[in-house]
């Protein structure tokens, strides 16, 4: 199990968007989140991936918490294990928000470098690499509004990938393509999780999350269901 | 009578051309970088810092750079405790500074405003820092957008210069205005209206040179 979410609830302001919330997933298992729009999908992605603090439970990514109960308060990781947490966690965003003035290649390096997480031959060779199987080879020195909203999608999925995620999560994937880069969106998500990345897809896309998720976890009204495909 | 005229006037033009340049060139230097600071602590989440910083820029920009000029050099020294006399060319920078800071930085704040916070978001989920993720991501981006605000106070910057005659400093208007007095005549201020225009035709060459370096993305 490499993400496990338990009795998650959040509010903004006197609007309560999910409560009590739990599910988990696997090494390598397609998750897909549906629901109507303003269910919360969003912002249960934006919780896992600390763009939002939740107000009650406890998120565990690879056997490190993000947030945990302490006495009916909710507990956040310090700032160093935060770092590390964040990287096992990617999130690919629907507009993507590539850096517009930087390059692919700049844009896929600029957080391992940040980070330091490697040599920069061996970030370089790993980009070079990525961009391969995502097929965006000769794409490295494009700028992101040169490149079609597929393969700005596919950027953005490389770029997070740089930092070898457990957890990749991806917020409507398929709400800005068209039928032909849809099919090769499926196709790259089953890549990754064959590669053993857990991977997280919100989208209200029915078909879709039919086609690819092994199990479906459905927002209503602040619950959630799961079905297992 | 023509040739009289400029034989005075070069000489003066030439020594004044080192004032009205070195106040724009330290202006700049000095004034932009600190902008960037300034807009940082004014939309700062601490309540005391942005009020302060907000009312420093309503005070520069609510009063004339002229006044500013006159009170750090007349006025400064007479306030209690924290009064100092200033000489003139220190007046002069620092009222100078102080006046383009609070536009600058007025400038650079809805510059990065205007950042969708997508990238900010972004960087965060990619586990940059706060300050790589404004030098890196946002600032570039911020530099691209302002440039044109930016170019239009350093023009309007030239041409402020001409206020430090109120200290007694002597740039390229004021050694129009003696030529004149002592032949009476215009001329003088014609020949030193072409410098600024010269002046201002180099730079906007030169901002034009910037914008376009910042064209190849969109
Ligand atoms: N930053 C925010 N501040 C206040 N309310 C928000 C914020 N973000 C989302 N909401 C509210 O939370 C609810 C869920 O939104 P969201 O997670 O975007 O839904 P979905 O992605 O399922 O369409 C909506 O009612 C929305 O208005
Ligand atoms: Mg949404």
């Amino acid at each position: 199990m490499v993400l496990l979410v338990e009795n998650l609830s959040k509010s903004f302001g006197n609007n309560e968007v999910f409560h009590d919330i739990s599910f988990s997933v696997n090494i390598g298992e397609i998750v897909c989140i549906r629901g109507k729009s303003g269910e919360g999908k969003t912002t249960l992605l934006r919780c896992l991936t600390s763009l939002e603090t939740a107000d009650k439970g406890s998120i565990k990514i690879n056997n490190m918490y993000l947030c945990k109960e302490d006495n009916n308060n909710i507990k956040y990781a310090q700032k160093n294990e935060l770092q590390a947490i964040r990287q096992e966690i990617g999130l690919v965003f629907q507009n993507f928000n590539l850096f517009p003035h930087m390059n692919i290649m700049e844009n896929l390096m600029e957080a391992p470098l940040f980070l330091k997480n490697d040599t920069r031959e061996n970030i370089k060779s790993r980009a070079e690499e990525l961009l391969k199987s995502l097929e965006l080879e000769g794409k490295e020195d494009s700028y992101p509004f040169q490149l079609s909203g597929g393969q700005q999608q596919r950027v953005a999925i490389a770029r997070a990938c740089m930092l070898n995620p457990s957890v990749l999560c991806f917020d409507e994937p398929t709400s800005a393509l068209d039928d032909q880069t849809r099919g090769q969106i499926s196709k790259i998500i089953k890549y990754l999780s064959s590669e053993g990345i857990a991977i997280i897809i919100v989208t209200h896309d029915n078909a879709f999350a039919d086609e690819i998720a092994h199990r479906i976890i459905t927002m209503k009204d602040g619950k959630i269901t799961i079905e297992e495909q | 009578m023509e040739t009289k005229v400029l034989r005075m006037l070069v000489p003066m033009a030439l020594e004044g051309l080192k004032v009205t340049l070195g106040v724009f060139a330290i202006t700049l230097i000095v004034s932009l970088p600190l902008a960037i600071v300034v807009a940082k602590l004014r939309m700062s989440n601490n309540k005391i810092t942005s009020k302060i910083t907000g009312t420093y820029i309503y005070i520069m920009r609510g009063t004339p750079l002229l006044l500013q000029l006159m009170f750090i050099f007349f006025g400064f020294y007479r306030v209690p405790y924290i009064g100092y006399p200033f000489s003139r060319e220190q007046a002069i920078i620092i009222a100078f500074v102080l006046n383009y800071t609070a536009y600058f930085a007025e400038i650079f704040r809805g510059g990065i405003n205007s950042i969708d916070v997508g990238q900010h978001e972004a960087s965060l989920v990619l586990g940059l820092s706060k300050i790589h993720t404004f030098m890196k991501i946002i600032l570039p981006q911020v530099i691209k957008n302002v440039m044109p605000s930016i170019g239009n106070e350093v023009i309007t910057l030239v041409k402020d210069t001409s206020l430090v005659y109120i200290l007694g400093s002597s740039d390229i208007l004021k050694a129009a205005r003696s030529v004149s007095n002592v032949y009476a005549a215009f001329s003088p201020y014609i020949y030193i209206g072409i410098v600024y225009l010269v002046i201002v035709a180099v730079l906007t060459k030169i901002l034009d040179k910037i914008e376009s370096k910042y064209n190849y993305y969109r």
